[in-house]
């Protein structure tokens, strides 16, 4: 397997008004291709801006990116390309899907004309061939009658019928790499597990990599291979999926996986949430950032800044006491269930 | 469709009777100063026999609501009456004036589409920028001055102190008068700058404002995703939901103009109707009044109706008549 997207140090920071918010801090990480790595975390823990840096759509009015960072995609800067390059990437090699189907697509333009329009663009399709393409595309994403539903517009459709065309349009070119950004989130719980499987099926089939970015630890289990746990902009822990869901290291995952709710417990089991705020991004409490929030936090944990360690064999962790063997929560378990 | 077109003719009849039923009452008399028969005949001295002929031909002698009866009759058989003053029908005066008012509205909504939508959309897209800060400065300013104003000035200016440069002659277009220096067309730049003048700026605000909020839409993230180019995305993806409401504001202006632009044909001497019904006031030409009022009622109605006819087919949501599915 090849290494399709390597991120390396990635700092996007934010001049605003109020401060410096580090959005991003340095985050490293890789992706092979057909694979899906998922990024978890809670709002304001810098998924979606590590998204956006990547696309690099991040606005350049406020946002900066650090010197020293850097995105490779099959080798190659993204980051020092200029603008023309960048676009034909960008919807053509590396495509996106956003939070809510309900407000991101274009309100007066027909939907297979939206699906179509980036075969227009990347593939020098003519409009008619794009407007054929885009109704096998949507046929494919299961729209039934997608000849017809083609000529609708976006407010003709429901909410996951619109994520659908959202998957066909980002899939319309065929990209190496799919960043998927809580494609699920604003869609009701039923809606959710169709769209979820439907992306598992379309990515068996095309082999595109995903890089799937959620807050729902549940949403990932089935899917993702690698799973890189974010708060407050850095990582906190990265492994392969069954290290993380069934060894997790840090604290911080811990409490991720306790708040979920279980099926494979009684009824009476309690959910346990993560007490506390998110930080503001502004004034990153010193030390670890997660120390105001974390029950088992020492006197160190004030003042170090814990790095990103290699604990196991790919499996690292960005706590001080990941080392110590006794430092662990065996049962912690997960409630993605397997289909 | 045809139903929802069906009301909102139907809806018309109610705003029409109102607005005429308002012009009989003032006509009244004690209502307003004024012996209708001094008005048709002027200040000459009349015998009691031309008196009572004039009273029986203009049917002055009965009662209002006869009178207003009889109007409405005429009306629907598409009589406006007689002037007072110049003993011609109404009808044929306003259609003979039209045809200077619709020139003269075309020209300034060019104005206003063209300067007002590309500063609109100049300062939209390059937010708080030099052209930008220019753009809601003199739109303000634009905004403020009264267009009678705007007008006299701008005769003083290019008919006047710059009379050296613009002609040296006396006949400068700066009036609906022909002339033996300049060709037809550009009489109308003064008059239709002047009457685009504050419609220009509420167009430039109005693009400006519905650009920047398109361009905070989720769907611009989306094209931008796709590769598009940030012209493609603003040309294709916020112009045309930004235009929605332009273009019932420039709508609902034409209808407006159409109806006359009492204020600037008077200013100009331009020879519309607007300026006719102006005359029509001083006279207290009644017929020309009433005809005129009716006419302008009728305009700004069609327009408008037309402006939200127009709706349906730049945004799909807007279907009239019936659900989507």
């Amino acid at each position: 397997m090849s290494t399709l997207l390597e991120v390396r140090n990635l700092k996007t920071h934010f001049h605003t008004r109020d401060g410096v918010v580090k959005a991003v801090d340095g985050v490293n990480f890789s992706l092979e291709a057909g694979q899906t790595l998922a990024v978890v975390g809670e709002s304001g823990s810098g998924k979606s801006v590590t998204a956006l840096s990547i696309m690099r759509l991040i606005p350049e009015s406020t946002g900066v990116i650090g010197a020293d960072s850097d995105i490779l995609f099959k080798g190659e800067s993204i980051l020092s390309m200029d603008d023309v390059s960048m676009r034909s990437i960008r919807g053509d090699r590396i495509a996106m899907i956003f939070q809510d189907p309900m407000t991101s697509l274009n309100p007066v333009y027909r939907v297979g004309r939206q699906v179509g329009e980036s075969l227009v663009l990347h593939k020098g399709l003519k409009k008619k061939e794009a407007d054929e393409r885009a109704v096998e595309l949507l046929d494919m994403v299961g729209i039934p009658h997608a000849r017809e539903r083609a000529r609708d517009y976006p407010h003709q459709f429901s909410g996951g019928m619109r994520q659908r065309a959202m998957i066909a349009m980002a899939l319309a070119c065929d990209p190496d790499i799919l960043i998927a950004d809580e494609p699920t989130t604003a869609l009701d719980v039923t809606i959710q597990a169709q769209i979820l499987e439907l992306m598992i099926a379309l990515q068996e089939r095309t082999g595109t990599a995903i890089i799937m970015i959620t807050h729902d630890l549940g949403v990932v289990a089935d899917m993702a291979n690698d799973v890189m746990v974010m708060y407050a902009g850095k990582q906190v822990e990265y492994g392969t999926a069954e290290d993380v869901f069934y060894r997790p290291l840090h604290p911080y995952t811990w409490g991720l996986l306790e708040s979920l709710p279980r099926h494979d417990v009684s009824d009476k089991g309690v959910l346990v949430p993560i007490t506390g705020q998110p930080p503001s991004l502004i004034n990153v409490p010193d030390g670890c950032a997660f120390h105001p929030r974390c029950p088992y936090a020492k006197e160190i944990c004030h003042t170090t800044v814990p790095s990103l360690e290699s604990i196991e064999d790919g499996h690292s962790s960005a706590c001080l006491f990941s080392q110590d063997p006794s430092f662990r929560r065996d049962e912690v378990s997960p409630s993605g269930e397997v289909a | 469709m045809l139903k929802y077109l069906i009301r909102r003719v139907l809806q018309m009849i109610p705003v029409f009777l109102g607005v005429t039923m308002l012009l009989f009452v003032l006509r009244a008399p004690g209502v307003l100063p004024g012996d209708p028969v001094r008005m048709i005949t002027g200040e000459r001295a009349i015998s009691d026999t031309l008196r009572a002929q004039i009273v029986e031909e203009y049917g002055l002698d009965r009662s209002l609501p006869e009178q207003y009866a009889i109007y409405l009759g005429n009306l629907m058989k598409g009589d406006l009456g007689q002037s007072f003053q110049k003993s011609r029908p109404v009808v044929d005066i306003l259609a003979d004036k039209f045809p200077n008012t619709v020139r003269l509205a075309l020209a300034a909504i060019v104005i206003e589409i063209i300067m007002g939508i590309t500063a609109g959309i100049i300062s939209a897209v390059k937010q708080y920028s030099l052209a930008d800060v220019l753009t809601t400065l003199s739109t303000s300013i634009l905004v403020a001055i009264p267009v009678f104003w705007l007008g006299m000035m701008l005769q003083l200016l290019f008919g006047i102190l710059l009379k050296r440069w613009t002609g040296g002659a006396f006949y400068l277009p700066i009036s609906g008068m022909e002339s033996y220096q300049f060709p037809a067309w550009a009489h109308m730049i003064l008059p239709a700058i002047t009457l685009a003048s504050v419609s220009t700026a509420y167009v430039a605000r109005i693009m400006r404002s519905q650009m920047l909020e398109a361009l905070g839409q989720d769907y611009i993230r989306t094209a931008e995703a796709k590769g598009l180019s940030r012209r493609a995305v603003i040309w294709r993806h916020a112009m045309k939901n930004a235009m929605i409401p332009v273009v019932t504001f420039i709508g609902i202006d034409l209808g407006v103009m159409m109806a006359g632009a009492i204020l600037t044909e008077t200013i100009f001497n331009w020879p519309g109707v607007g300026l006719e019904i102006f005359h029509a006031i001083g006279q207290r030409d009644w017929p020309v009044l009433m005809g005129g009022v009716i006419f302008i009622v009728f305009a700004v109605m069609i327009v408008n109706l037309l402006v939200d006819l127009s709706y349906a087919v730049l945004d799909p949501r807007i279907r009239y008549g019936g659900a989507a599915e």
